[in-house]
């Protein structure tokens, strides 16, 4: 773009910007909630209109830019200006459908196995090794370079429900870990029961878990079946430690007491299930057999002379049958159905999609809207994840900017999901269009990137509870689990160097010794020319607001944004430079904010 | 709008710093509902002997390590039954080169030897530095054994053998609700006052959020094991510009400003409550930590041994941190070895054993060792059956306790003989009930501390059950120290 073009192209922005400001009869109450102290306060881009009751509710009306902005921070990882346009001008339900049918970009198995190409031909050795950073970079270039932004951000949420992590033993496999995210890019709209199956008989989650291999019970020799991946399958990926209500809130027994969804005996029985299983390309059964970057990417086979035989007591009196001649692939099949059927299942797996999406204490009766599509999509169809993706966005919770008006509304927002917001807000880009972003610096900063949760508990746990406000209300904020002072240093640390020093990404080569110039082209920078333009005395106000609209939708005070302005106004507008960098410390200060680091 | 911004001249107190001869007994007989704890801000500073400093430092071995293996019964008739339940995950006493070092101690009989990869453990026992304490764990109540466990009508922890509920028990000591306040973080709401800066927590943290440290008025300070005085806090604009200087604070204050902010949302409120704490407590570490002096004790180079030394360098500097009590956390992970437990453990057993001494060695050369202790806890022990050449998950276990406060060369507690038949075993994979609660190990630990008798209740609500036979609450017995570690 010129910046002959740039300039005529913002102009409009500036006049479409105030046009729907001025024409959309939304009701304002962002920021209402601090009108409690009889201090007004209303963001400057949200001009005077105050009536109209809660439009955004009602279908057929569309979005404000706030209001659009508000929803890609529930809908995406990270968005520009022209994808909030692109909302507001297209309606939400009609994005949702758009998203959920636009098509995957590419496998990120075969983007990593192309790196893998690359590395091979460029030494000429065709035993050449991978190397992790191929998932790394693989991620990224996908998720820069892709625009199914809703598939992003379920996919990025499942990983965080059925965990594996590169802190495991096979800490260095790009094609395990690439393959295994496959899972829930293919199935972010899919069905529930078939993620499970997948992860089930994934190589990756078999050693995270440690189920690969694993024989059947031998009592005289007092070894038993490994109890890891029939525990967590139940605690952690289904129905949870207690029975739920379907609006997500415990059952009490006649005492007052929750009531446990299983005990050790079920884990045993469970354990049993999950016996027979090895890798996929290979002929026997056994453990220390070797393995190759390939064999993560073939589904686990059953050898059943290793698989327990004979009943076993699931859950809810449900009972595998004594299978002859012994048939494992069906006693799993049975065990997931269980587990799948099980009541808990949907306001479990709901209400942490809605955590993750939306708000850390959705209420009751959100979670049971929820869960019930979650049982039946209206078309008897159980599990069935686009519907409940679209049941937890279109919800008037979440989309009614009203909500927050609650105090308790909201969520902290992960920190690596802000690191991608801040290079999708300002379209990272290379000069050759491919990436290569291994995030190293993200994970030292703040201790999150993809697979990288220091256990199978993820980063946060959904009922984790910081002291203080949250702890004294019984409220959970699993994102203040990563949130220390050294993260909350770091956070705004890596913004120093992402975005004032100008390094957004972390590029490294491809094989040992690759020249630099190899991938000089391959280096991210931020684009930041629209906001640059507006850094001066006379328009830094509406720098601020678009700021505020792009990354707080809107949700900066006066007060803040003040704030911002005042300490941005000590560069010298009269030399380039600094002008410059008023545009970065902008940005720098809006990000950490705690109007902008909560999304509500 | 703006918060009232607290002007406290937090440099008065840096050099004056001085050590509280006294424990909680003087500031809280009364205090013991939560709401009162906010009244301890109130208190005066207690000027004392500065040789009243005390600090402990909590080792959590993350995901449950098979401690089974690592304190080993020696003498023949227990290594045989450990041998036999154990099968192909018992180490075998007689290998050469050996896989069991053999402990300085006989209690009438019974001989114990430590895992081959800890030999400097071995030696610290010996020297009397470091006890074990045998088959503790979380329990609300004491259970007797398995009928008692069956019939006896006993609360059982939530969650038996689950990672999360029992890790977080671990910390809490309370094991029948989830909580996120852990027992360090209540003996530090009590004993917080001791300390004469009130920005600068008494909770240290080298693993970030945890538990143990969170108390219902104290919130850890994070660092890492890299941090220093030079790396700590906000990175700035370089220091060759001209005006760098008032950038970097017209920067920095902005985000003071920001954090600072009164707010309704809740999660707004709380991240600018610990945005604010971070920012205060940062500016004092960065100015004590540019007065550590190098030790002459080596560390590893492993996480652990960094950790340690970080802890080491942050003791050492204490008097510029204003503080008399100090509370550590560090966290040693991937212990779950459900998979391959004995290579496992000849890999990470070392680091542990390393580690503890040099900052055992550390302590000593700061001429501290008799005023800091170092514990381990974990998830849980590991079922004493294999699941083909790992373990899984079970319930009380062995724990390491090192440091010149502590009795040494002792095994504390009860080792159970480990078979199958035993009647504290409650399962056919061999899991055993504690013979220790970990209210009782915490109990001890906290007196040693400085918490009056009278408050143990509040660090530790189900201690009581252990020590009363007439109903709760009751007062602790005189002198009470039911382990008898110190």
């Amino acid at each position: 773009m010129n910046s002959k073009f740039k300039s005529f192209a913002l102009s409009i922005w500036a006049f479409m910007f105030l046009v729907s400001v001025q024409t959309q009869g939304q009701d304002q109450i962002i920021g209402m909630s601090e009108n409690i102290d009889n201090v007004t306060v209303e963001t400057s881009s949200q001009g005077t209109t105050t009536q109209g009751i809660n439009t955004l509710t009602q279908d057929g009306f569309k979005p404000n830019l706030n209001a659009a902005s508000r929803f890609l921070a529930q809908a995406s990882l990270g968005y520009s200006f022209e994808d909030i346009e692109e909302v507001a001008d297209m309606g939400i339900e009609d994005w949702i459908d758009n998203q959920i049918a636009m098509p995957k970009s590419f496998n990120l198995l075969d983007k990593v196995i192309e790196y893998h190409n690359f590395r091979r031909d460029s030494l000429g050795d065709p035993e050449a090794g991978s190397s992790i950073r191929f998932w790394d970079y693989a991620w990224w270039q996908y998720h820069v370079t892709s625009d199914d932004y809703l598939r992003q951000r379920i996919a990025f949420a499942l990983s965080e429900l059925l965990v594996i992590s590169r802190f495991s033993n096979f800490n260095n496999e790009p094609y395990a870990f690439s393959d295994y995210y496959d899972i829930f890019m293919d199935h972010a709209f899919g069905n529930y029961r078939d993620i499970l199956t997948d992860v089930t008989y994934h190589a990756a989650m078999a050693r995270y878990l440690t189920f690969m291999n694993n024989p059947k019970s031998d009592t005289i020799e007092n070894i038993f079946p490994d109890e890891n991946y029939a525990r967590e399958i139940m605690q952690l990926f289904t129905i949870g430690l207690y029975e739920l209500n379907n609006d997500g809130t415990e059952k009490v027994d006649t005492a007052g007491e929750f009531i446990p969804t299983y005990d050790n005996d079920d884990i045993a029985e469970f354990s049993k299930i999950f016996t027979g299983l090895t890798w996929g390309d290979r002929t026997t059964f056994g453990k220390f057999y070797p393995h190759d970057d390939t064999s993560y990417v073939v589904p686990l086979q059953m050898f059943n002379e290793y698989h327990e035989p004979g009943v076993k007591d699931l859950l809810n009196g449900f009972q595998v049958p004594d299978r002859v001649p012994v048939d494992g692939n069906a006693d799993i099949d049975d065990a997931l159905d269980n587990l799948f059927d099980h009541p808990n299942t949907g306001p479990f797996v709901c209400r942490f999609l809605i955590q993750r999406l939306v708000t850390s204490n959705p209420s009751p009766a959100y979670v049971n809207r929820v869960a019930s599509v979650f049982n039946d999509d209206g078309t008897g169809t159980r599990g069935n994840l686009g519907a409940v993706v679209k049941a937890i966005l279109l919800d008037p919770i979440a989309k009614s900017c009203n909500s927050a008006i609650d105090t308790t509304f909201g969520m902290l927002r992960e920190p690596f999901i802000r690191y991608y917001q801040l290079n999708r807000a300002f379209d990272i880009n290379t000069m050759s269009g491919n990436h290569r972003n291994d995030m190293y610096y993200v994970q030292m900063f703040v201790e999150q990137k993809p697979n990288t949760s220091p256990s199978v508990f993820n980063f946060f746990q959904y009922d984790y509870q910081p002291i203080g406000s949250v702890e004294q209300n019984n409220l959970f904020a699993p994102e203040f689990q990563i949130t220390n002072s050294q993260t909350i240093t770091g956070w705004i640390n890596g913004l120093y160097r992402w975005v004032i020093n100008g390094n957004p990404a972390d590029e490294y080569d491809l094989y040992s010794g690759e020249p630099d110039s190899n991938y000089e082209d391959e280096i991210g920078s931020l684009d930041l020319s629209d906001e640059e333009l507006l850094a001066d005395d006379e328009h830094l106000h509406m720098l601020v607001d678009r700021l505020n609209l792009i990354l707080a939708q809107g949700r900066l005070s006066s007060y803040t944004e003040q704030v911002i302005i005042d300490a941005v106004k000590e560069f010298d507008q009269a030399d380039a430079e600094d002008l410059v960098l008023r545009t970065r410390l902008a940005i720098y200060l809006v990000m950490s904010s705690p109007e902008y680091l909560i999304n509500r | 709008m703006v918060k009232k911004r607290r002007h406290i001249s937090r440099r008065k107190f840096i050099g004056e710093a001085s050590c509280a001869a006294l424990g909680s007994t003087t500031f809280l007989s009364s205090v013991l509902n939560l709401g009162a704890i906010n009244t301890l801000a109130a208190r005066p500073h207690i000027i004392g002997s500065s040789s009243d400093y005390k600090a402990m430092v909590c080792i959590l071995l993350a995901g449950g390590a098979d401690t089974h293996n690592v304190l080993i019964p020696t003498e023949t008739s227990e290594y045989d039954a450990y041998a036999a339940t154990r099968n192909d995950l018992a180490l075998d006493i007689n290998a050469n080169p050996p896989e069991i070092l053999d402990l300085d101690y006989n209690d009438n009989g019974l001989t114990y030897g430590v895992h081959a990869g800890m030999p400097n453990v071995r030696d610290m026992f010996d020297d009397g530095d470091l006890s074990f304490l045998a088959n503790v764990g979380t329990l609300i109540e004491p259970i007797s054994d398995y009928n008692d466990y069956i019939n006896g009508g006993k609360q059982i922890p939530l969650g038996l053998y689950s990672h999360s509920d029992q890790i977080m028990q671990w910390q809490t000591s309370i094991p029948q609700t989830r909580s996120g306040i852990g027992v360090g973080g209540r003996m530090a709401d009590l004993l917080h006052a001791m300390n004469s800066i009130p920005d600068i927590s008494m909770n240290i943290s080298l693993d970030g959020k945890n538990r143990f440290q969170s108390g219902n008025d104290i919130v850890e300070y994070a660092i890492n094991n890299d941090t220093t005085a030079q790396n700590i806090g906000f990175d700035g604009f370089p220091t060759w510009w001209s005006n760098s200087g008032f950038l970097n604070m017209t920067k920095d204050s902005s985000i003071n400003s920001m954090v600072a902010e009164s707010y309704a949302n809740i999660f707004q409120k709380t991240f600018g409550e610990l945005g604010e704490q971070t920012i205060e407590s940062t500016e004092i570490f960065k100015a004590a930590l540019g007065n550590v002096v190098p030790l002459n004790t080596t560390f590893q180079p492993t996480g652990l041994s960094q950790d340690l030394q970080k802890i080491a360098e942050v003791i050492s500097v204490r008097s510029h941190l204003g503080s008399c009590r100090q509370i550590f956390f560090t966290t040693f992970g991937g212990w779950d070895h459900h998979d391959d437990v004995i290579n496992n453990q000849n890999a990470m057993l070392p680091i542990l054993n390393d580690a503890l001494h040099s900052f055992n060695e550390a302590m000593k050369e700061l001429g501290i060792h008799d005023k800091v202790i170092t514990f381990t806890i974990s998830d849980f022990a590991r079922t004493l059956t294999s699941n083909g050449n790992g373990s899984d998950h079970a319930w009380g276990g062995n724990q390491l306790i090192m440091g010149g406060p502590i009795t040494g060369q002792q095994i504390f507690g009860s080792y159970p003989t480990l078979s199958l038949t035993n009647p504290l075993n409650v399962s056919d994979r061999g899991r055993y009930i504690p013979t220790t609660s970990v209210d009782e190990f915490y109990a001890e630990v906290a007196l040693w501390f400085g918490v009056s008798p009278n408050d143990l209740d509040y660090v530790l609500p189900n201690l009581c059950n252990f020590y009363s036979t007439s109903g709760c609450p009751a007062a602790p017995p005189a002198n009470y120290m039911p382990i008898g570690m110190f």
